[in-house]
């Protein structure tokens, strides 16, 4: 489905989080916002959900306009926000309550279909072995998983995910984003993914969005974003870094069997 | 020349400026310090000066200087004798006789009254929980917006301040004094004490699991049940255990106005002054209220996830047995 933001503003007691951000993600796109910590990313994602409500301007999807959390529209959280003390199959079926009723949901009488949803939501993401298996017990790649997996059994057609690999290891970010890449793919799902680290967004993403203070300062392709354009995004003080970083990037990219490891922004 | 020895003038002015500067800032400073100290001996020898008036006016309100001092004295010296009555064993060792108290429970049936104070506990506990739960949750803010929550948090306060020996005393025309009444009024102290340990839990929760079922599209009871409520179960039944231990504490308070347990029987020995039963009872009291918090302290610790008894082996857990009754128990 076609996402379409037009003149988004929000603004928090005087400070501007958002002002008037505008764009459109085709269908099928996996889609990256890029931007510094407090640029708007986090805000931007909250307010697609209906987490947040903005305060001024529009979003649609497919020309329907998102007012409120939906199950059409799959989140997935830095912090997984799962249910820590349920099992990881309890947190997928939760993917199905905008579907069940209350007492349905509570007494966990679902049926089948929606439970055999969920398993195969975890057996997507690699987790059906584990799916008894406590939450709070697992690694945080896994719970990742597990919050993937629940935005799945929502049967979305737009997936967000707000920075899903931020507080990862380098090596569990690399299999949270190839799940996340390859659900979007085989399921045909418009995705929109905010990400911080410059090397895993130019790795996974199609199009760039850029949030510089509120403000959209890019938006195109990956081939458009160079450095030039990141020195815009993220400013004088860390651009040498960053151009290291894209540079050696880009030579890894040049050896087709290259071991590319991610390597995470401290 | 001339400039050498200004040089030599300055040199000297400094040195004796220089030399006083920290001088008197040492001196400076040690003064404050001085008036520091004097003021907080100040304010601590008022404090107890407070304290000790406190105590002398509440000693006087309850009549505590008095003459009958001197003249119950060797009653109750008497009466030590019959709490704890000596026995010669063996025709040598003095020790007290744990025969009697034995007999008496026997006797007395103690194990069916002490059923009957555990039965009285348990049944309020019970009947108190989801009730507390329900008011606990209904209290929070996230659940009902602002000053709506607060009749419920107000109705908590208002049961938590009626103490449970007066709640049996409403509950009379409706029972009686009988444990029926004693189950009533321990069930509504619950809702209070309980509702309000769940309230203050359902203040401290992540408010991550909430948003993450508010993004499914769930319906507000299912954003509650799972996101809120999967929060503090454990922490609902850890509590309960803990009110429990009270409750059966105040079950024996409560059979002393006559509602049943060992409340009666301990008021009956008292008031016939057997008071080698009287403290009989007492010693099964403590046997019982220890036993159920023993119970309730494992349960707790279990929940909190720090039991590592399955990790020992038998042997461990024999040689260990001793601590960790005592750390379940102090």
């Amino acid at each position: 489905m076609v996402l379409r933001v037009e003149n988004l503003s929000k603004r928090y007691n005087g400070t501007t989080a958002l002002s008037e951000v505008s764009f459109e993600i085709p269908d099928g796109t996996f889609a990256v916002v890029l931007g510094e910590s407090g640029a708007g990313k986090s805000t931007l994602l909250r307010i697609l959900n209906g987490l947040t409500e903005p305060t001024e301007g529009h979003v649609y999807i497919d020309d329907e306009e998102i007012t409120n959390s939906r199950s059409d529209v799959g989140m997935v959280f830095q912090q997984h926000n799962l249910v820590e003390e349920l099992s990881a199959y309890s947190n997928a079926l939760t993917g199905t309550l905008n579907r069940t009723g209350f007492l349905r949901s509570l007494l966990n009488r679902q049926p089948t279909d929606e439970k055999e949803l969920a398993l195969e939501a975890l057996e997507t993401v690699g987790l059906l072995d584990a799916a008894g298996q406590t939450v709070s017990s697992m690694s945080g790649g896994q719970q990742q998983r597990v919050g993937i997996a629940r935005a799945l059994v929502q049967q979305p057609e737009l997936l967000l995910a707000d920075e899903p690999v931020a507080s990862l290891d380098p090596s569990s970010a690399e299999t949270v984003m190839a799940y996340l890449r390859e659900t979007a793919k085989t399921r045909e799902l418009t995705t929109l993914a905010s990400l911080h680290q410059v090397n895993i967004a130019r790795e996974f993403g199609e199009q760039f969005i850029a949030l510089k203070q509120g403000d959209v300062v890019f938006a195109g392709s990956r081939e458009e974003l160079t450095s030039d354009v990141l020195e815009r995004i993220y400013g004088d003080i860390e651009t040498d870094e960053l151009r290291e970083e894209t540079e050696t990037e880009a030579a890894s990219e040049a050896i087709p069997e290259a071991d590319m490891g991610i390597g995470v922004e401290s | 020349m001339s400039a050498d020895s200004d040089s030599v003038i300055d040199r000297l002015l400094k040195q004796v400026i220089g030399g006083n500067k920290p001088d008197s800032a040492i001196k400076q400073r040690h003064t404050e310090l001085k008036r520091e100290r004097l003021v907080r001996r100040l304010s601590q020898s008022a404090l107890l000066t407070i304290i000790g008036v406190l105590l002398f006016a509440s000693l006087v309100m309850v009549g505590f200087w008095r003459e009958e001092w001197i003249q119950y004295w060797p009653e109750f010296t008497d009466a030590l004798t019959q709490y704890f009555p000596p026995e010669l064993y063996f025709g040598f060792l003095p020790a007290i006789d744990i025969g009697r108290y034995y007999q008496f429970w026997v006797e007395a049936g103690l194990v069916g009254e002490a059923g009957i104070t555990l039965a009285i506990a348990l049944a309020g506990t019970i009947m108190g929980a989801p009730l507390a739960l329900l008011f606990g949750v209904l209290g929070n803010e996230r659940v009902t917006p602002f000053p709506i929550n607060f009749v419920f948090r107000g109705i908590m306060s208002i049961i938590r301040s009626i103490p449970s020996l007066v709640w049996a005393l409403i509950y009379v025309p409706l029972g009686g004094i009988s444990p029926v009444t004693a189950t009533l009024a321990i069930g509504t102290d619950t809702i209070g004490e309980l509702g309000r340990l769940l309230t203050d839990e359902l203040e401290e929760i992540d408010d991550g699991p909430i948003e993450g079922i508010s993004s499914t599209g769930a319906g507000k009871p299912q954003v509650i049940t799972f996101g809120m409520i999967t929060q503090i179960v454990r922490p609902f039944i850890a509590w309960s255990m803990f009110i429990l231990e009270n409750n059966v504490r105040s079950a024996v308070g409560l059979g002393i106005i006559g509602a049943g347990g060992l409340g009666v029987t301990l008021s009956i020995e008292q008031q016939t002054f057997k008071f080698t039963n009287m403290m009989a009872t007492i010693l099964f009291i403590v046997v019982l209220v220890l036993s159920v918090e023993m119970v309730s302290q494992r349960t707790r610790s279990y929940l909190r996830g720090d039991d590592d008894d399955e990790q020992s082996s038998l042997y461990d857990r024999i040689v260990g047995l001793p601590k960790r009754l005592s750390n379940s128990l102090f």
